[in-house]
């Protein structure tokens, strides 16, 4: 254990060469593709002045607006955590015929266009659609509520905690379930206690790549949502609806507003996955 | 706790593992199953704890059939190879981890279970190290947690799965001794895997002989090292020279040399080969009247007590080893290239007819 505090400093005596190079290559790159057009967001919405922008930060429709987007895109995570866990563990754990196909059908969702997702999606879940009229004698309509746009971003958002959760499912060794076995636990604690808490850091990396992604589909959700404002408008909406009326200081404004507490969000995500797993490593 | 093994047959697809085993270990005793990869010991520990089933046979536990239970209801203690310990857990957590699973009614309250695992990190000398993660701590202090964690739910049968194949040769040695003496002071009855021949006969009270899914020898060490049941278990068991040579009316003639073989005198001119161990060799200066073998030194290592010496056959060319103490060596002033006279003291003859060496 090292306790001395390490010095600031950026170059490290190494053996790997190149970290001039690369890390230039890093800072640049960082530069050209996040930073300069995100700063734009904040640049163009600060000729607002700060009391507009808070005028439009907290009025109804935005609020309304980032409720339904954080809310759906939040569900659609843990919908995703649970599902994608589940079929990451089928395909990892047993084998069958037709696995390596349904191993293939997962990254789908990334490959189609997402306004076909959409088209494809609100037919199907419509009152008349195949899958929304069986919901419509029981008085659940899907398509044109925050339920149709959960089930949007959850196809959107699908294949990320499988993809992360996989590998490390397939690193675990088998012979520290036996040995859970061994000692009396059941198959359940087994896997609370022991497979839960090794995935754990997968899991959460898969849910906040789910969950960032949500956030900013647009494509699909604008279909199935309906986009009545104040119900199920999502916050990328209200941003090009804003733009489309020219109103382009508001647009960027209430742009700022989700990118701040997207990346609050995400930080705490991260700063939790961090500590998943480095907890034992200390 | 008494464990019987009654006709137990396990194959992978077309590969046989194991065919009709049957062994009765005794209660408190410490067996060593023992054989080269491949010979199905590690598959047979598995099923007494288990964790494979078996294709027939049944595994009894002090009369009770145990052949349809679960891992979870035999109560065994299992050591995997590789420790198989629970990473993101401390020492203290997993040690704890057993009696923490049990159902609310069987599980001892807070300050039972803390007094538990101090006794038994007590008793594998890891007390200041409670708090650490297992990838803070070295293979032997893994080998012996996971030896702690196995001991947490009073097992009445260890298992162990080559306990000490993964440590260096010193730390292995320390932690024989310690199991040795941790069976002698707990009344257990332990089953432990090993391909490590001097390791089973320095630590068992029994060893099991494995090959090839079926069972060459059981026998205390002495016995199976000193009286082979066949030339597998002679090869196995240490170093060996292999003299081809003929029987006739319990005489062989192994080149030059004529030796009596009391236990083959109803045999009638057959082909034989006989065994010999590197420290039944005797070594010469002389040719005597009784024929010893004539072969030239080749190499000497003559480092410890024991100095062994590579020699070759002059009359065929065939390869001996010998083991002689280093008194012996310094009397005869033996020099590599020099020509010396070797006769076994001790040997064993088989008759080759199904092995083929």
């Amino acid at each position: 254990m090292n306790l001395a505090v390490k010095p600031l400093k950026f170059r490290q005596q190494s053996v790997i060469p190149g970290f001039g190079l690369t890390m230039g290559v890093t800072l640049f790159y960082i530069t050209l593709l996040v930073m300069i057009p995100v700063s734009m967001v904040f640049i163009n919405s600060s000729s607002l002045g700060l009391r507009s922008f808070w005028e439009i930060a907290t009025s109804e429709r935005v609020l309304a607006s980032l409720k339904i987007s954080f809310g759906t895109s939040f569900l659609a995570a843990l919908v995703n955590a649970v599902f994608g866990l589940l079929l990451a563990w089928v395909l990892e754990r047993y084998t069958f015929p037709g696995k390596k196909i349904i191993d293939g059908l997962i990254d789908l969702p990334f490959a189609l266009p997402t306004a076909v997702a959409g088209i494809s999606l609100t037919t199907l879940y419509s009152p008349n659609g195949w899958i929304g009229r069986l919901f419509e004698p029981l008085g659940i309509k899907i398509s044109y509520t925050p339920l149709g746009i959960t089930i949007a971003l959850v196809f959107i958002s699908f294949p990320f905690v499988v993809r992360t959760v996989q590998p490390v499912l397939h690193g675990i060794d088998t012979e520290v379930e036996e040995a859970a076995a061994c000692l009396g636990a059941s198959r359940f604690q087994a896997f609370r206690k022991i497979i839960i808490p090794e995935l754990l850091p997968a899991l959460i990396t898969g849910f906040a790549l789910s969950f960032a992604r949500a956030l900013g589909e647009y494509g699909s959700v604008v279909f199935i949502s309906g986009n009545m404002p104040m119900r199920t408008e999502i916050t990328p909406l209200l941003i090009r609806t804003k733009l489309e009326q020219y109103d382009y200081a508001g647009g960027t404004a209430v742009a700022a507003i989700m990118l701040i507490i997207s990346f609050l969000m995400l930080l705490v995500i991260n700063l939790f996955q961090l500590w998943a797993s480095n907890r034992h490593k200390t | 706790m008494s464990i019987e093994i009654s006709n137990i047959t396990k194959s992978f697809d077309s590969f046989k593992a194991l065919s009709n085993i049957d062994l009765k270990i005794n209660t408190g005793e410490l067996v060593a199953l023992l054989g080269p990869s491949g010979s199905g010991k590690t598959t047979l520990l598995r099923i007494i704890a288990g964790l494979e089933t078996s294709d027939q046979g049944s595994i009894i536990f002090d009369g009770e059939d145990n052949t349809g239970k679960s891992t979870q209801d035999r109560k065994v203690g299992f050591v995997f190879q590789h420790y198989a310990l629970f990473k993101h857990m401390t020492v203290f957590e997993n040690i704890a981890f057993g009696l923490k699973v049990r159902p609310s009614k069987l599980r001892p309250g807070k300050e039972a279970i803390e007094k538990k695992v101090h006794e038994l990190l007590a008793l594998v000398k890891m007390e200041e190290l409670a708090k650490r993660y297992p990838a803070q701590l070295s293979g032997g202090q893994r080998q012996r947690i996971a030896l702690a964690r196995a001991l947490a739910v009073e097992p009445k049968v260890l298992l162990l799965d080559e306990p000490f194949g993964a440590l260096d040769a010193k730390v292995r040695k320390d932690l024989r001794r310690w199991l040795r003496k941790l069976h002698d002071e707990y009344p257990i009855t332990s089953v432990f895997v090993t391909h490590d021949q001097e390791e089973a006969l320095d630590v068992a009270d029994r060893i099991v002989i494995l090959n090839q899914g079926k069972i060459e020898q059981i026998g205390t060490p002495e016995e199976v090292y000193d009286n082979p049941a066949n030339p597998f278990v002679y090869n196995f068991l240490g170093n060996v020279n292999l003299f081809h040579g003929r029987v006739h009316n319990g005489k062989i003639e192994l080149g030059s040399l004529k030796l009596d073989a009391p236990e083959h005198t109803e045999t009638a001119d057959r082909n034989v080969v006989s065994y010999i161990r590197p420290h039944d060799m005797e070594i010469s200066l002389e040719a005597g009247e009784n024929g010893f073998i004539a072969a030239n030194i080749i190499f000497i290592r003559a480092v410890g007590p024991i100095v062994n010496l590579e020699m070759k056959r002059i009359d065929t060319g065939e390869y001996i080893e010998a083991e002689i103490s280093k008194e012996i060596y310094k009397k005869l002033m033996l020099r590599e290239k020099q020509t010396v006279y070797v006769k076994p003291k001790d040997f064993r003859v088989f008759i080759p007819e199904d092995y083929i060496i």
